[in-house]
């Protein structure tokens, strides 16, 4: 056997602790390190067998960092007095030439697997690390001082350089956490922004479902919202879920808890509640959506996932989840709110589209801000033409409606004008005006609101009526359209023809523009007079005219009125001819004749030329009447006598052949009126 | 959505996983399987196209720092394109972008990788 000096020895040791330094800077994992300081360490003491455990102190489990000549490499739970029985051997060594009392369970196992004679506890301070368990030495020898020594020198290194790595796993797990905890905040801070830019309901629902879920490491996800009158609970959005279609009642006890104290509950497989049965889940997290004290749903989120496997959600989970349902509540409930006000506004804009008055709003600026449908159609403009521009600009053609606004801005109170030219549509348009101040709801003037409405066509049927009709008659008729039946119907009226006597004679001495003032003179004193009882002018045909009385709206009177018609336009005659005299001018004289009867009354005509006029018998024989009477005789039939001969004076006359009757007709004639 | 999955297709040395669902756990377990079974048959760019994960959660994370580290080994590289911007940002927090690359497209993604 060659004998080893001592000098040999030491090089050899030293040549071991520097490979021991090159170990330490090379590895840059502890169980690299591990595996390295244990081959060293093996070979510097000659022996075969040893390994490295690393101490847990959160699971108390040892773990196999590096080993030669075990099999076990699971972890396993350290005895129950090894931190307290290792101390003692701090910075120093076991030897197990004796049986250790506190050695039990797995390490023991592997302690006699190893054939363990040193122990080394790896003590940093007073924080146990690990062990390092050195098996027989080669040859069963004993081990020298030195090499115990130098073993110690090893295990000190170690020890050291699993500390660093603890350090430094810890700093990873720290920056780990730290970063989780920045996504959490980012998580916060990124449904905090969607609460001003997400104004769906349901997709802020879903965004805050995705955000949850992934945040908390969730499996799945579901927000339920209560159904409108019902006890049900829907689901709102759902995330990694197969089917929805479960039955979710609010009633359950899990909710009822929710609402009563305002706050989530975590759900363990412990638990027995009938929620996690009808989900089909263990482990549950439910987070109340509150809005202030209103309760605007639940976000449930269900099996928080690990690397390998399924664990409970804690304290920690559900106090996050909460913050999240929080900021969800307030955005949720802007969101609602926003719809909410969306559905108002096109509420509003529906019954202003619908109706027929022109609606423009005025912000404080005098510029316009909103129009309806029936504005646009007055204005005969469309919206980009409208909106934005100034009143003053819009309206520059119509300075009365200008005035109305100015004094409107000015008083604060509504001011109003019907039948107001409206030049800014088109030279025609009549238009009802009203402007008030818009109010807000707490009582702030915000620009004005301009109501106009178009009463272009009724104004049209005005003058047009008012050609034939008087203005009471045209103002009923417009009150109350049902009175006015233009289409063909029968009806009982009583008929005036007047007719100037010779005035084909008459005119033939007299100039044509004496003729027409002499025609215009004699009819506007006669269809005033018509008017003033009410009359319809049917026609004027050359120095005829015939009146109408009951058409197209009837009255108990109308024969006395068509008569007190006659006896007027008589007298007024006789006083257009004292005038008439004095300016040198040919007298005139007419006669009257007036009946009543049934009538086919109605518009008359083609498509573009139609009067609204009355034909039949009851017609020829007021014609024939009136062609029979001699100059200031009224001449009626025996209807009108039978109806007013109570307030006037008649002469029965012989009767007349009329042409197109067999018999004669008895003929009346006005004596004297009541 | 519910359920995950994944169509694999090659583009010359460059393999192009497309997902669909939750990249958690089980999702990422099945991207971790697919670049294995590719990476024992010598392949090591590896793109995700995430349009379809719009959800990505920190145990699918891991999983993708797992594939990293085993393509660290052999050269290799992951890349990812049309993701969320949510996916981005935990992929930023968490320190993946350090070690793998966030492309706008499938095409950016053949260029970069290559």
């Amino acid at each position: 056997m060659v004998e080893v000096s001592a000098l040999d020895q030491l090089d050899y040791y030293l040549a071991s602790l520097d490979e021991l330094g090159e170990i330490l800077i090379d590895a840059d994992q502890s169980a690299s390190v591990s595996k390295g300081v244990l081959r060293l360490a093996l070979g510097t003491i000659m022996a075969s067998k040893g390994a490295i455990f690393l101490y847990n102190h959160d699971s108390d489990q040892l773990s196999v960092l590096a080993s030669q000549g075990l099999k076990k490499q699971d972890p396993f739970s350290s005895p129950k007095k090894l931190l307290n029985q290792s101390g003692k051997y701090k910075n120093t060594h076991l030897a197990l030439d004796k049986n250790q009392p506190w050695i039990t369970g797995e390490l023991k196992k592997c302690t006699l697997e190893l054939g363990t004679k040193i122990l080394v506890p790896l003590f940093h301070k007073d924080r146990l690390l690990g062990l390092l368990c050195v098996g027989k030495k080669f040859m069963g020898e004993d081990y020298t001082g030195a090499e115990i020594k130098i073993l110690e020198i090893v295990a000190n290194h170690l020890t050291k350089a699993l500390y660093n790595y603890e350090l430094i796993r810890n700093v990873d797990e720290k920056g780990k956490q730290l970063n989780l905890k920045l996504l959490e905040l980012e998580t916060l801070f990124d449904i905090s922004v969607a609460i001003s830019s997400v104004l769906d309901v349901d997709e802020l629902g879903e965004e805050i479902l995705w955000r949850s879920v992934g945040i908390l490491n969730a499996s799945k996800g579901m927000m339920l919202m209560p159904k409108e009158n019902s006890p049900i609970l829907e689901p709102n959005s759902s995330f990694n879920w197969e089917n929805t279609d479960v039955l979710i009642s609010k009633k359950l006890t899990v909710f009822k808890k929710i609402d009563d104290t305002k706050s989530g509950i975590i759900l363990t497989p412990e638990d027995t509640n009938s929620l996690q049965k009808k989900l089909g889940e263990d482990h549950v997290v439910i987070a109340p959506i509150q809005a202030k004290d209103n309760i605007l749903g639940y976000m449930i989120l269900c099996s928080k996932e690990t690397r390998h496997g399924v664990e409970a959600f804690t304290q920690t989970d559900l106090d996050l989840l909460s913050a999240l349902c929080n900021q969800g509540a307030v955005a949720l409930d802007n969101a609602r709110l926003f719809k909410d006000i969306t559905e108002a506004k096109q509420f509003n804009e529906s019954i202003l589209g619908s109706i027929a008055t022109g609606v423009i709003t005025l912000d404080p600026l005098g510029e316009i801000d909103s129009i309806n449908q029936a504005g646009m159609k007055i204005l005969k403009m469309n919206e980009d033409e409208i909106i934005g521009n100034h009143y003053m600009y819009l309206l520059e053609k119509d300075m009365e409606i200008i005035s109305l606004i100015q004094m409107t801005e000015m008083e604060n109170t509504t001011h109003s004008e019907i039948n107001m030219p409206f030049l800014t549509a088109s030279k025609e348009a009549v238009v009802n005006v009203s402007v008030a101040p818009r109010i807000d709801p707490s009582g702030n003037i915000h620009g004005l609101v301009i109501a106009i409405e178009d009463i272009t066509d009724v104004s049209k049927v005005k003058n047009t009526f008012k050609r034939y009709v008087s203005k009471q008659v045209v103002d009923e008729l417009l009150d109350d359209d049902a009175k006015l039946n233009l289409g063909g119907e029968e009806r009982e009226v009583t008929i005036l023809f007047s007719d100037i006597r010779g005035f084909t004679s008459m005119s033939e001495k007299m100039s044509p523009e004496d003729v027409v003032s002499t025609l215009n003179e004699y009819f506007s004193d006669m269809i005033d007079i018509v008017f003033k009882y009410n009359g319809t002018l049917d026609k004027i045909i050359g120095d005829e005219l015939m009146i109408v009385y009951g058409a197209p709206i009837s009255a108990k009177d109308d024969t006395q009125r068509a008569v007190s018609t006659a006896v007027e336009m008589q007298k007024q005659i006789t006083r257009l001819n004292k005038e008439r005299i004095k300016r040198k001018d040919m007298p005139i004289s007419a006669g009257i004749g007036i009946n009543r009867g049934i009538v086919v009354s109605g518009n008359i005509g083609s498509r573009d030329m139609m009067d609204y006029t009355v034909i039949g018998d009851t017609v020829n024989l007021g014609a024939r009447l009136c062609s029979a009477a001699g100059p200031g005789e009224i001449l009626v039939s025996p209807s009108v006598w039978k109806e007013t001969q109570k307030h006037c004076s008649y002469k029965k006359l012989e009767p007349i052949k009329v042409k197109g009757k067999k018999k004669k007709v008895d003929i009346y004639r006005i004596t004297q009126d009541d | 959505m519910s359920d995950f999955s994944l169509s694999v297709r090659e583009e010359g040395d460059l393999v192009i996983i497309e997902t669909s669902g939750y990249l958690n756990n089980v999702g990422g377990e099945k991207v971790s399987e697919a670049c294995y079974e590719k990476m024992d048959g010598g392949k090591k760019y590896f793109l995700l196209n995430l349009e379809n994960s719009k959800v990505v959660n920190s145990i699918g994370v891991s999983i993708l720092i797992e594939i990293i580290e085993k393509l660290q080994d052999v050269d290799g590289k992951l890349g990812y394109y049309n993701c969320a911007p949510i996916v981005e940002k935990t992929f930023n927090i968490m320190g993946l972008t350090k070690y793998s690359t966030v492309y706008n497209s499938e095409a950016e993604g053949v260029a970069g990788m290559a």
